[in-house]
C-alpha cells in the first residue's frame, strides 16, 4: 500500500467563513459590549460603595508618604530576594496555565463547529493570543501595582510625587513586561504537548527556588548575608530582572536596574513573537481539552461547587495521579483506614509538603503572638486558620468517601463512621509536623502547656474540616435566600456554608488560645483543654451527623 | 442436594416506592431462599435498580417491609456492610487506589487479615484482571471496572450477592465468563438477586425470574416459565 505524504489541496473556505460568523454575530458584539460595560459599572459600583473611603484614605497615604520606619531598612535589604521570589512565583504560574487554560483557548461552540471545518486555524487562533497578550500585560502592569503601593506605604524610595510615580512605573512595567514573557512563553508551552511534560516535571523545583528566595529573604531581613548573594539572585534569570526596577526605585542597589529592563523587554518581546507564531498551530486535542475543562469549571463556579472546580482544574492540567507510593497493608482491620489514608497523602506528596509548610506558618505566627504580654486575637486567629487550611489539605480520603459515597459500599463500616476513621492520620500528621517546633519551643520556655494546647487544637482543627467534607453538595436553593429588613440573606449563608467548619473550629479556639497564651493561671489552661476536647469530640460528633444525612440523600 | 425448603434469607415483603408522584415500585412480594439464585428482567425504569437497591438496604420502601436473616433490614443496620455485597450502580472506585490495593482494602476491612493478599490475587486471576493489579481504576476500560467490583465481592463475605446488571458494559465473551462465575458462587452456596437485560445470562444461572414492568410483577417462575409468559 501506498501512503500519500503531500499537502492535499483542499479550497480555503475562510475568508466566507468568518465573513459569514460576523454577519451572524453583528448584533451579538454591541451585545457583548453591554454586557461588559454592565460588569464594569457593576465593579466599579462594589469598589465605590463597600471600599470607597478605604480607596480615598489609601490615595491620600501614597500621594503623601510617611517617612521610612524602623522596619524599611529591614524591608529593603529583603526586597531583592522577596520580589525575586514573587516574580518566580508569578511565572510559574502564568507558566501552567498553559497546561490547562493557556493562553490560546476557543470556546466551546467554536471548537464543535469550526476546528473541524477548512478554515485557516491562524485566523482563529492568533487573535485569541493576541487577546490573552494584551490582557495579560495589562494585569501585570495592574499587579506591579501592588509591590509599589506597599514600598510606598513604607516610606521607602523617597516621599516626592516625582518619586512614588517613578517606583510605581518601574513596578507596573517590570510585572507588564513579566507577564508578556510568561504569555509569550506560555503560548509556545501550549503548542508542544512534549514540553508540557518537562513543566510539570519543572514545577516542584520552581516551588523550591522560590521558598529559598523566601529563606534568603527573611535572612536578608533579619541577618547579614554577603552583598553578592542579592546581586546573584538579582540576576539569576528573568525574575530577578523584572525585580531589579522596584528595588532601585525604592533605594535599594541595583544599579544596572535599566539593562536588566531592558533585557526583560527584549525576552518578552520574543516569547510574545514566538507564541504569537505558534498559536496557529496549537494541536486540536489540546484546544478540545481545554475546552471541555473551561466549560466544566463554569458550570461547577456556577453550581459554588468548589470541589468540582478543583478536579477539572487537576485533571485539565494532566496532574494524573500515580500509584508510585507503595505501603504494605494491615494484618488488623482497625487499621485499614489508616493505611488507605496513608495511602492517599503519600501519593500527594505536594498536600502533604503543602499542609506541612501551612503547620509550620502557623506555628511560627501563634508563637510571636504568644511573645508578647497581651496576646492578640488577630494572630491567633489566623495562625488557627492556616492550620486549619493545613488540616483540610490532608483531608483528601475523606474527601473522596463524602464525593461519591458509593465509594465505600464494600467496606464494612457504617459511612458516618468513617468521618471519625479518617480524622485519624491527618490528626496525627498535624501533631507530629507542629509538635517538633512546639515541642522545642516549650522546652527553651520552660511552658509545657504549649504542647498540651496543641494536643487540643489539632483534634478540634481536624474535626473542624471534616465537619466541612462531609457538607454535600451545594444546595441551589441558597441562591434565593430570604429577603430581611437588612438585606438578602442568599450572601450570608453562602459564606457560613462555604466556611461553617472553620467558623465552629477557629473561632472558640482563638478565645481560648489567646486566653490561655497570656496567662501564667491554670485556669484558662484548663478551660482551653477542657472545652477544646468537648469542641474536638463534638465537631467529629457532627462531621458524622453530616455524613449521615449525606449517605441518606 | 439442597434442602426441600431452604430458609428464606431475604423476604421483600408488600413494598412499594415512589419518588413524588412517581411509582418505581408497586406492592412488590419477593421471597429469595439461602443458596437461590433470583433474576429480575425488565426494561429500563421498570423499576429493577430500585428493588435491588431495597433489597441491599441502601433504599427505604415507601411501604412494605424487608426482613433479612430474620431481621428488619434498615438503611444503618450493619449487616448491610458486613454480609449484602452489590454490583453495580451501588458500587464506586476509588481514583488514587491501584486495582489490587481496593481489594486488599475490602478484604483486611472483612477481617481478612494475612491472607488479604492470597484472596486478593485469586480474585484478581478470576476475573482476568491479573495483569491490571497496579493500575489506578482512571486507566481501566469500563468493563475492566465492572471486573474489580465483581472481584471486590470475592474477597468479602457475601451471604447475599446484589448485582445490578453485572453484565453491563462486558463484551460477548466476558459475559460467559461471568455467567461461569456466577454458577460457580451458585454451587458454592452463595445466594445472588440479580437484575439484567440479558435473558440468556438469566436462564443460564437463576433459579426463578421476575419480570418487571412499571413497577409491578408481570411474570414471574422458572426462567423458562417467566420467559414463556412474556413472548
Amino acid at each position: 500500500m501506498t501512503v500519500a505524504s503531500g499537502p492535499i489541496a483542499i479550497p480555503d473556505s475562510t475568508e466566507p467563513t468568518i465573513s459569514l460568523l460576523r454577519e451572524l454575530r453583528r448584533g451579538r458584539a454591541a451585545r457583548q459590549a453591554g454586557n461588559v460595560a454592565f460588569w464594569i459599572y457593576l465593579a466599579v459600583l462594589i469598589v465605590v460603595a463597600y471600599g470607597g473611603s478605604l480607596v480615598a484614605a489609601a490615595v491620600r497615604d501614597l500621594r503623601h508618604p510617611p517617612p521610612p520606619g524602623a522596619q524599611a531598612a529591614h524591608v529593603l535589604a529583603a526586597a531583592p530576594a522577596a520580589l525575586s521570589g514573587l516574580a518566580l512565583l508569578l511565572l510559574l504560574i502564568l507558566l501552567r496555565d498553559a497546561l490547562w487554560r493557556g493562553p490560546v483557548t476557543l470556546p466551546q461552540a467554536t471548537v464543535d463547529w469550526l476546528l473541524d471545518t477548512p478554515v485557516d486555524r491562524g485566523r482563529l487562533l492568533r487573535p485569541r493570543f493576541r487577546l490573552s497578550a494584551v490582557l495579560a500585560v495589562l494585569a501585570g502592569a495592574a499587579v506591579g501595582i501592588v509591590p509599589a503601593a506597599a514600598l510606598v506605604a513604607l516610606g521607602l524610595g523617597g516621599r516626592g510625587a516625582g518619586d512614588v510615580l517613578r517606583r510605581t512605573g518601574a513596578a507596573m512595567l517590570s510585572t507588564a513586561l513579566l507577564f508578556g514573557l510568561a504569555t509569550g512563553a506560555a503560548g509556545v508551552i501550549e503548542r508542544y504537548p512534549a514540553s508540557w511534560r518537562w513543566l510539570r516535571r519543572a514545577t516542584p523545583a520552581a516551588a523550591a527556588v522560590t521558598a529559598g528566595l523566601a529563606g534568603l529573604a527573611a535572612w536578608a531581613a533579619l541577618g547579614r548575608p554577603p552583598a553578592a548573594v542579592a546581586t546573584v539572585v538579582l540576576w539569576s534569570g528573568p525574575w530577578g530582572w523584572a525585580a531589579q526596577g522596584t528595588v532601585a526605585a525604592a533605594g535599594g542597589s541595583a544599579p544596572l536596574w535599566p539593562a536588566a529592563t531592558a533585557l526583560l523587554g527584549a525576552a518578552a518581546l520574543a516569547a510574545l513573537a514566538a507564541g504569537y507564531r505558534a498559536a496557529a498551530a496549537v494541536p486540536g486535542g489540546a484546544l478540545r481539552s481545554r475546552a471541555a475543562t473551561l466549560g466544566a469549571m463554569s458550570a461547577a463556579m456556577l453550581s459554588m461547587d468548589t470541589r468540582s472546580v478543583a478536579t477539572a482544574y487537576s485533571s485539565g492540567a494532566g496532574t494524573s495521579r500515580r500509584a508510585r507510593f507503595r505501603l504494605r497493608p494491615p494484618r488488623r482491620r482497625e487499621l485499614v483506614l489508616l493505611w488507605r489514608d496513608l495511602l492517599a497523602v503519600g501519593r500527594a506528596p505536594s498536600r502533604l509538603a503543602g499542609a506541612v509548610a501551612l503547620t509550620w506558618l502557623a506555628v511560627g505566627l501563634m508563637a510571636l503572638a504568644a511573645r508578647s504580654r497581651h496576646v492578640s486575637l488577630v494572630p491567633v486567629a489566623c495562625a488557627l486558620t492556616l492550620g486549619y487550611l493545613a488540616a483540610a489539605w490532608l483531608c483528601e480520603a475523606a474527601r473522596l468517601d463524602a464525593e461519591d459515597v458509593r465509594r465505600s459500599a464494600h467496606l464494612p463500616f457504617r459511612f458516618e463512621s468513617l468521618a471519625w476513621w479518617h480524622t485519624a492520620v491527618p490528626g496525627l500528621i498535624l501533631l507530629v509536623a507542629a509538635g517538633l517546633p512546639v515541642t522545642a519551643a516549650s522546652v527553651a520556655a520552660g511552658r509545657p502547656q504549649y504542647i498540651l494546647l496543641l494536643v487540643v487544637t489539632v483534634p478540634v482543627l481536624v474535626a473542624g474540616a471534616m465537619v466541612n467534607v462531609f457538607r454535600g453538595d451545594f444546595p441551589l436553593d441558597m441562591f434565593g435566600g430570604v429577603d430581611t429588613p437588612v438585606g438578602n440573606t442568599a450572601a450570608l449563608r453562602m459564606v457560613f456554608w462555604a466556611a461553617w467548619g472553620p467558623v465552629l473550629a477557629v473561632a472558640p479556639m482563638t478565645a481560648l488560645l489567646a486566653s490561655a497564651l497570656g496567662s501564667a493561671q491554670h485556669g484558662p489552661l484548663a478551660r482551653a483543654v477542657i472545652v477544646g476536647a468537648g469542641l474536638a469530640g463534638g465537631l467529629a460528633a457532627y462531621a458524622a451527623r453530616r455524613a449521615r444525612r449525606l449517605r441518606a440523600a | 442436594m439442597p434442602p426441600a425448603n431452604p430458609p428464606a434469607l431475604l423476604v421483600l415483603d408488600g413494598i412499594s416506592r415512589r419518588y413524588g408522584d412517581r411509582v418505581a415500585l408497586a406492592h412488590l412480594d419477593l421471597t429469595l431462599a439461602s443458596g437461590q439464585c433470583v433474576a429480575v428482567l425488565g426494561v429500563n425504569g421498570s423499576g429493577k435498580s430500585t428493588l435491588l437497591r431495597i433489597a441491599a438496604g441502601r433504599d427505604t420502601p415507601t411501604a412494605g417491609r424487608v426482613v433479612y436473616s430474620g431481621r428488619l433490614l434498615t438503611e444503618d443496620d450493619l449487616l448491610v456492610r458486613t454480609e449484602i455485597a452489590v454490583v453495580g450502580d451501588m458500587a464506586s472506585s476509588y481514583p488514587d487506589l491501584t486495582v489490587r490495593e481496593h481489594l486488599l482494602l475490602v478484604a483486611v476491612a472483612h477481617g481478612a487479615g494475612r491472607g488479604a493478599g492470597e484472596l486478593a490475587d485469586r480474585a484478581l486471576a478470576e476475573c482476568r484482571l491479573a495483569d491490571h493489579g497496579g493500575a489506578l481504576p482512571g486507566a481501566l476500560s469500563s468493563g475492566q471496572l465492572q471486573a474489580l467490583h465483581l472481584a471486590a465481592v470475592l474477597v468479602r463475605p457475601r451471604r447475599l450477592m446484589v448485582l445490578d446488571e453485572p453484565e453491563q458494559r462486558l463484551d460477548p465473551a466476558a459475559r460467559r465468563w461471568l455467567a461461569g462465575l456466577l454458577q460457580a458462587e451458585k454451587r458454592a452456596g452463595a445466594t445472588v438477586l440479580m437484575a439484567t437485560h440479558h435473558a440468556e445470562l438469566a436462564a443460564s444461572v437463576a433459579d426463578h425470574v421476575l419480570v418487571l414492568s412499571d413497577g409491578a410483577v408481570i411474570a414471574a417462575g422458572t426462567p423458562d416459565e417467566a420467559l414463556a409468559q412474556i413472548r
